[in-house]
């Protein structure tokens, strides 16, 4: 018997087949304004990892930065045989570690461990709006390609997904040089629509708003997938319920190990007996049915 | 091969690499990155009588060489643990060390009593130090509360008693005294050191729960000093814990006194490093010529001032 079975993990998230590699960063760029894409070999990692999981990063052998930082799968890419071989990730540069991804030369070695997380299911029924802002664009890619068929993900690909009549990408940046990645999501049978707080591209305002006209429009979403600024997953989640759309959201809080032993990333959700308990957003998410959360500024 | 076994008092293990509690959840979470079977000890996440939901988020915040953490115990309570996990544990094939903590004397006690009813765990450790819960902090800082506490827990088991102390006193001998005449097997040393982070444009602290525990590479200088001050002055084994991210700090810990030591916040980060140890430290131990672990505990060489 092995040490999973006998564990019962009994948890979502605790990814079994996790591991732990030294990856090396074969292509960092800029993607938008402070915005950037790295790519890290790791054939093992890239097998593993399915739509909405994350994986932590943090530099080898340095105490400072310290601990990894989750990052969401974005792209994954193949070799000529069609084995997985390096993944993609988007990061905003925020701070001493995103600073240190920034700084990274092709070639750098960046320690890095998962899959992790749930990740995201098949959405229910025929219209999928997707809603995104921030960096939260990024874990959206795996999910549409898996979706229109282009990609399967994961060591053992789970069933085919459905694939929705139609796929409404929303998302949202204060601006259009904020916009990161836009072309990756340009595919047939996506419908891309842009919001900028300024109006530099698509819809001047928010990108809730956006979600405002198809929640308004004869083809009703039938499930919401959201990431991004928690506000915007908040008034996202709210405009769902309102309109009695089923929607999940893929939180991020801050995480010291991403695999549930630090207790760090709790998050309130809503438990059957009514009351609520923090539960960990690295196993038991990121990836959770808004009407689960306890939003705590209120929805 | 070196005989990597350890005793402390009544406490055998079958190597000097443990993992310290709050830092590897209670095993299971740890099932893909760590070889279990490996390991001289596993202390999962410390459990309270009752259940805790723990402290307000943000709950972790990292530090320069370090982080801070105001977790706040958050745990299911003693029966859930009971219920759910320590057979689970025990099956892994490491030894496992209870880690609990109580409000007062009572708590511990009753805790102790009902975990006596395994006699499969290996030893209980009593945070008596913990900073981000009121109450716990107080038993570790003063030596005749601690030490009340770990002769009446004593009489509770016939399991080891561990005593993980805190470093917020100005002198961790006395505490370790104090615990070891009360029968402590051992003494952990050290938990977290308080500190807090503050975000001063919002004039805030970082922690939700305003001040936190320090742990990581940026304690291991103040852990070493208080492994080997208490080393120098008391006669009890010592579980050194402070910062430990590779097999040359495993080293310094045990050439300062420590016995055996514990892996904390580097699980979080390096989660397949304590397993990689145990290797490293048995090839390392054999380049030295050294046949047990014994041989290098408290061997420092401290400068004599003439």
């Amino acid at each position: 018997m092995s040490t999973c079975e006998m564990l019962d993990l009994g948890l979502p998230g605790v990814v079994a087949d996790g591991l732990q590699v030294a990856a090396t960063v074969l292509l960092n760029e800029p993607m938008a304004t402070n915005t950037w894409r790295m790519r890290l070999g790791s054939p093992e990692l890239a097998e593993r990892m399915r739509p909405g999981q994350f994986f932590m990063a943090r530099p080898v052998g340095l105490s400072d930065p310290l601990l990894g930082r989750p990052f969401a799968l974005f792209d994954t890419q193949m070799d000529e045989s069609g084995r997985p071989v390096s993944i993609d990730f988007g990061y905003v540069v925020v701070g001493k570690l995103t600073r240190w991804l920034s700084q990274c030369a092709i070639g750098t070695q960046v320690s890095v461990w998962g899959p992790l997380g749930n990740g995201f299911g098949p959405p229910a029924g025929n219209h999928l709006a997707i809603v995104a802002g921030g960096i939260g664009q990024t874990p959206f890619l795996p999910v549409i390609r898996q979706l229109l068929g282009l990609q399967t993900y994961g060591a053992a690909p789970s069933p085919a997904w459905p694939k929705p009549a139609r796929i409404s990408f929303c998302y949202g940046a204060r601006s259009q040089s904020y916009l990161a990645g836009v072309a990756d999501f340009e595919l047939p049978g996506v419908d891309v629509r842009l919001a900028t707080d300024d109006g530099t591209r698509g819809h001047r305002g928010y990108v809730t708003e956006v979600l405002d006209e198809l929640l308004a429009s004869a083809d009703l979403p039938t499930s919401v997938f959201c990431c991004g600024p928690e506000g915007m997953m908040r008034a996202t989640a709210r405009r769902c319920r309102d309109a009695g759309v089923p929607c999940w959201v893929s939180l991020e809080t801050p995480m010291a190990c991403g695999f549930g032993a630090c207790f760090s990333c709790v998050t309130p959700v809503r438990q059957p007996q009514g009351d609520w308990d923090y539960r960990r957003v690295c196993v038991e998410g990121p990836v959770f049915r808004a009407e689960d959360l306890v939003w705590e500024q209120g929805i | 091969m070196p005989d990597l076994s350890v005793q402390l008092n009544r406490l055998r293990l079958p190597n000097p690499i443990l993992v310290a509690s709050g830092t590897f959840g209670y095993a299971r979470e740890m099932v893909a990155y760590a070889d279990f079977r490996q390991l001289g000890g596993i202390i999962p996440k410390t459990v309270t009588p009752q259940p805790r939901p723990g402290n307000p988020t943000p709950r972790t915040v990292e530090t320069a060489g370090g982080m801070l953490n105001s977790i706040g115990l958050d745990n299911d309570g003693l029966e859930t643990f009971i219920a759910k996990h320590v057979q689970p544990l025990l099956s892994l094939g490491a030894p496992i060390i209870a880690n609990v903590a109580g409000k007062n004397t009572d708590e511990f006690v009753a805790m102790a009593r009902r975990l006596d009813e395994f006699p499969q765990l290996a030893a209980l450790e009593l945070n008596i130090s913990c900073p981000n819960v009121s109450g716990g902090v107080d038993y570790g800082t003063d030596p005749g509360m601690a030490a009340e506490v770990v002769s009446a827990v004593r009489g509770a088991t016939s399991l080891p008693v561990i005593a993980k102390l805190t470093p917020n006193v100005t002198s961790v001998p006395l505490i370790a005294k104090a615990v070891a005449d009360a029968g402590a097997d051992a003494v952990s040393l050290v938990n977290t050191i308080q500190g807090m982070a503050i975000d001063w444009r919002r004039r805030k602290p970082v922690l939700g729960n305003g001040l936190g525990g320090l742990s990581g590479p940026a304690i291991k200088p103040v852990a070493l000093r208080i492994v080997w001050q208490v080393a120098q002055a008391v006669s009890v084994p010592i579980i050194g814990v402070g910062g430990i991210q590779s097999i040359d700090d495993v080293m310094e810990f045990l050439v300062a006194g420590a016995t055996a030591v514990q892996v904390g916040t580097a699980n979080f980060y390096n989660p397949t490093l304590a397993t990689n140890l145990v290797g490293e430290l048995a090839v390392l131990l054999t380049e030295l010529g050294c046949d047990r672990v014994a041989d290098v505990v408290g061997t420092l060489e401290f400068p004599v001032r003439r």
